[in-house]
């Protein structure tokens, strides 16, 4: 029998064999125990959001049940659970945001956490109308955390959007009436009008996913980036190494995994210690390797160049090479299978967040007060745990790729002012990005996001669509795990601009830039929303206008729907690669791939075929340049 | 239109406009009738460098339309819009060596015309060792003759080559700028194809000093681009004709300073519209640093004046 293909990545076969040998099941594993998914869930016609139920309707309109107890159609069911998946995505970057900014509120001049960039920070708190000029940098930066956490609670008016959204994007939006008010507020509103009883209309309630997704996209994630950049840096760019192979043989290797920078912050410091370097080495260890997985690697390769183990898919084969002494987590997209995994080996899994207790997990509970030394603390469990490894257990693949990584917005804008004739400016502007996107040189941009799903080929979705927009002149962004899939295959480095087409490529050399630019985690899907707004705004057009799109090839959380929506409610099209369960609501599908359009003019694609996606793609921003007449 | 599909625009005008005075030179002289320009061992330099054949009768330049034909790919990549850029210098090329063909003394003073091969060697030096830090081409017809002639002189006190295209040439003459080899400027011709001699300048230079083997376009795109130190300031509307003619230049490496609103492409394609900013921002796009400091003498000093003599009126 021929074994299907479960990943295009080296090292994650590699370590699939080892697990087959070491007895350990994985992912992958679990999806083949659970045989085929069930149809109705798959479809999205099947609610429980009553004791009447479950009920299941029929995916197929006229045919079998047609409505639930309560009298939901398929349609309602199904926008209901989207909604869900909205409220859920948008609440994990809500929560996300939200420590961000109570972190903000607690920096104090001599505390663990303190402001490192200035100039943005009063860039931010003067879009919030807060007053800079002669103020303590602390005061305001108080003064900021407290003007965010009002939008998050926010009980009347709406919150406060950037003036990056263009003037007729934000009118589009109040036209719908669909301008966030409080973020937690459009999350239980979601949660009250899924309720058994109250909303029973497709479209409206997919116009409250809009609004709750846009105070994601436009607020939470928003924030969470915008204030760590103010606390732990504006990220530049700057080289790091990716792949399984990064775990080094004789070193006290440490896998931070999950989500907020807070935590890596704290344990890169720690880590770098001289003392903490010193009792590495009288453990016989040559030093500490600090890793990365999922978005918590991906905030600190962005500032501190740390290297990127792997993606989501990939976490437990961190454990499985035997040479991980810790693995940090603290919340999202960590599976709660690892800690059954590591008893197997001698890996410390050590959970820190009071939001995601794992059982059976090593729990350190990361001390908001003392956030440094629960951060030493950590790191000294993981070197104590080092003469535990078992050597004979260990295989590190032998695979590691440079990559170029720390493009944040303000980066980007660096990067320009380097082909601005200073006699013509200005400078820091998105002008030559508009510039050469309306000559015509580059034909658009495409940000690439999201997570990896085992219903897909292990990033081959991410790898094939990347390749195929920036063959065809597209430049790409990238962020969460779509961007380590780029760092392992060498696409975030300048030799990546060999297979651009040629005006990417001239693009590249000019700039001196890889065509695929690591913009960050998944909250900092946020910095492509400035960066378009930004373009959009140096054009006078709407995002809407711009040859611009976003995809999500092996998306597979809530909040990549969250982010889909707010990106396409953005005016941004949004490719899926992974059907999202809808299909049995034919309302819903029209209001989403067609609709929705008339509305904010994007729409979902949904297309599991990468170079179809390709083709989609360039054909349609294609379309959009002939629009507006370039 | 956008920028490419006025590119190719153009680049089919420069086409026509070649078919036209090729069919003229084959009812007039006939396919047998020999074709050259003066003083020169590199036949249609252009073409010759592009395609390492050389054109010696009518029937050749009538043949070389194809090379023009099959450069304009109308689809909208950077590649092919550089391709019909070089596509109107070689159709721009087989206009000006038909008019050799149709007249014995196309130019006329104040207009050189082709630029012959030993003036090209004369030149080597001094642009090897940077006494002619660049070469400026100016194109087209400036607001007024007092402006042509700020621009011009202001590359002339700082040792560049200037050639002259259009009516700037009489825009200089009003303004009495002092013009010729020694003096470092130089009027090419009033139509927009004699461009094309100042392209043959870069491209002898690549292939009598970088020794370039005719027919490596690869390499002789190359070596003008980070060799012979020229750009482009294009002044006055611009046809479609002059923007496939700057896409030549561009696929030369040689950046466009214009003075008209265009779709810019940074570093590239540059729309300057204050005259007192356009020689910085050429120097600066094209990164030439002028060796000497500039002496603060009432009178434009460079070796460009060198060669001037004092005449008895002035
Ligand atoms: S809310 Fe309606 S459809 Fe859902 S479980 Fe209850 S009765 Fe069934
Ligand atoms: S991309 Fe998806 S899997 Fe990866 S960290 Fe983000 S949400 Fe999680």
């Amino acid at each position: 029998m021929s074994e299907k293909v479960l990943s295009i990545d080296k090292t994650t076969v590699q370590m699939l064999d080892k697990a087959k040998k070491d007895g350990v099941e994985t992912a992958w594993d679990r999806k083949e125990i659970l045989k085929a998914s069930c149809g109705f869930g798959l479809a999205g016609v099947c609610c429980r959001n009553c004791t009447m139920g479950p009920c299941r309707v029929s995916p197929v309109p006229g045919k079998g049940a047609e409505r639930g107890i309560c009298g939901a159609t398929a349609d309602v069911i199904v926008s209901r659970n989207f909604a869900r998946m909205v409220a859920a995505g948008a609440a994990a970057h809500a929560d996300h945001g939200r420590s961000i900014v109570l972190e903000l509120l607690h920096t104090s001049p001599d505390g663990a956490i303190k402001v490192k960039d200035e100039k943005k920070l009063k860039k931010v708190a003067s879009r919030f109308g807060i007053e800079t000029e002669g103020k303590d940098v602390y005061d305001i930066a108080h003064e900021l955390a407290q003007a965010g956490l009002n939008d998050f609670g926010r009980q009347y008016g709406s919150i406060t959007l950037p003036p990056t959204v263009p003037a007729k994007r934000k009118e589009t939006w109040e036209k719908l009436g669909i301008v966030p008010r409080g973020f937690d507020r459009e999350v239980v509103a979601i949660m009250h009008s899924t309720h058994v009883g109250c909303m029973a209309d497709a479209e409206e309630m997919l116009r409250m996913s809009m609004r709750c997704a846009l105070a994601d996209g436009w607020l939470g994630s928003y924030m969470a980036t915008e204030l760590s950049d103010i606390m732990f840096g504006t990220p530049h760019s700057r080289p790091t190494e990716a792949s399984l192979g990064v775990l080094e043989d004789n070193q006290v290797n440490i896998v931070l995994h999950g989500h907020e920078p807070s935590l890596s912050e704290m344990i890169v410091q720690a880590a770098e210690m001289p003392e903490m370097i010193e009792l590495a080495k009288s453990q016989g260890a040559d030093g500490i390797n600090l890793c990365g997985m999922c978005c918590t690697a991906n905030e600190a390769t962005m500032r501190h160049g740390v290297k990127l183990a792997g993606n989501f898919m990939q976490q437990e084969l961190a454990v499985i090479t035997g040479a991980v002494e810790a693995l940090v987590v603290d919340v999202q997209c960590i599976m709660p299978a690892l800690a059954k995994l590591a008893t197997n080996y001698h890996t410390k899994f050590i959970t820190t967040s009071p939001k995601a207790h794992i059982t059976g997990s090593t729990h350190i509970e990361m001390d908001e007060e003392k956030p440094l030394e629960t951060a030493v603390g950590i790191v000294k469990e993981a070197i104590m745990n080092f003469k535990n490894r078992d050597k004979s257990k260990v295989v590190i693949p032998n695979v590691k790729t440079k990559a170029e990584v720390g493009y944040s917005t303000e980066e980007i804008l660096n990067k320009l002012d380097g082909v601005v004739n200073s006699q013509i400016g200005p400078m820091q502007s998105a002008k030559p990005l508009a510039d050469v996107i309306v000559a015509g040189v580059i034909r658009g941009a495409a940000g690439v996001v999201g997570c990896n799903n085992p219903k897909t080929v292990h990033d081959e979705g991410h790898l094939e669509v990347i390749k195929g927009l920036i063959k065809n002149d597209i430049i790409v962004v990238v962020t969460g795990c779509a961007a380590q899939a780029a760092a392992k295959a060498g696409l975030l480095t300048k030799e990546a601009k060999e297979l651009c087409g040629p005006g990417l490529k001239k693009v590249c050399e000019l700039v001196d830039i890889p065509p695929v630019l690591h913009m960050g985690s998944c909250v900092d899907i946020s910095r492509i929303l400035e960066l378009v707004g930004t373009t959009a705004n140096h054009l006078g057009v709407d995002i809407s206008d711009l040859p611009v799109v976003g995809i999500a090839p092996e998306y597979m959380s809530e909040k990549a729907i969250s982010i889909g929506t707010y990106v396409v409610s953005s005016g941004i099209d949004t490719w899926l690669g992974v059907v999202p369960p809808v299909t049995g609501g034919p309302a819903v599908v029209d209001f989403l791939t067609n609709k929705i359009e008339e509305w904010v003019g994007a729409k979902f694609f949904v297309e599991p075929d990468p170079h179809k996606t390709v083709e989609q793609i360039v054909e349609r921003i294609n379309e959009k340049r002939k629009k507006i007449g370039i | 239109m956008n920028l490419f599909q006025t590119i190719f625009t153009g680049s089919k005008q420069a086409l026509a406009a070649a078919e036209g005075i090729v069919k003229q030179a084959v009812d007039e002289k006939g396919r047998d009738c020999k074709v050259a320009f003066p003083d020169t061992a590199y036949s249609l330099p252009t073409f010759y460098a592009a395609t390492g054949k050389k054109v010696t009768t009518v029937a050749e330049l009538e043949a070389a339309l194809d090379v023009v034909r099959s450069l304009i790919v109308e689809e909208e990549m950077l590649d092919k819009a550089l391709n019909a850029g070089l596509a109107t210098a070689v159709a721009a090329e087989l206009v000006e060596a038909a008019k050799y063909v149709l007249s014995d003394a196309p130019y006329a003073a104040p207009c050189a015309g082709f630029i012959s091969d030993p003036i090209i060697r004369s030149l080597g030096v001094p642009l090897v060792t940077g006494d002619i830090p660049g070469v400026a081409v100016v194109l087209g017809e400036c607001p007024d003759a007092e402006t042509a002639a700020k621009v011009i002189k202001d590359y002339q006190s700082k040792g560049l080559l200037t050639f002259l295209v259009g009516k700037v040439i009489d825009q200089a003459v009003e303004a009495n700028v002092k013009m010729g080899l020694e003096l470092r400027v130089i009027p090419l011709g009033y139509d927009v194809t004699s461009v094309i001699h100042v392209v043959t300048v870069a491209i002898r230079a690549a292939l009598i000093f970088g020794a370039i083997k005719p027919g490596n376009l690869a390499d002789l795109l190359q070596y003008t681009s980070e060799r012979v130190p020229a750009f482009v300031n294009a002044f006055g509307p611009l046809s479609e004709l002059v923007v496939s003619a700057g896409a030549g230049a561009i696929a030369l490496g040689f950046p466009v300073v214009t003075d008209q609103t265009v779709t810019e492409v940074p570093t590239l394609l540059l729309t300057q519209k204050d005259y007192d900013k356009v020689v910085k921002t050429s120097l600066e796009a094209r990164k030439i640093k002028i060796k000497i400091t500039e002496i603060p003498i009432p009178v434009a000093f460079a070796a460009a004046f060198e060669g001037e003599r004092i005449r008895k009126n002035d």
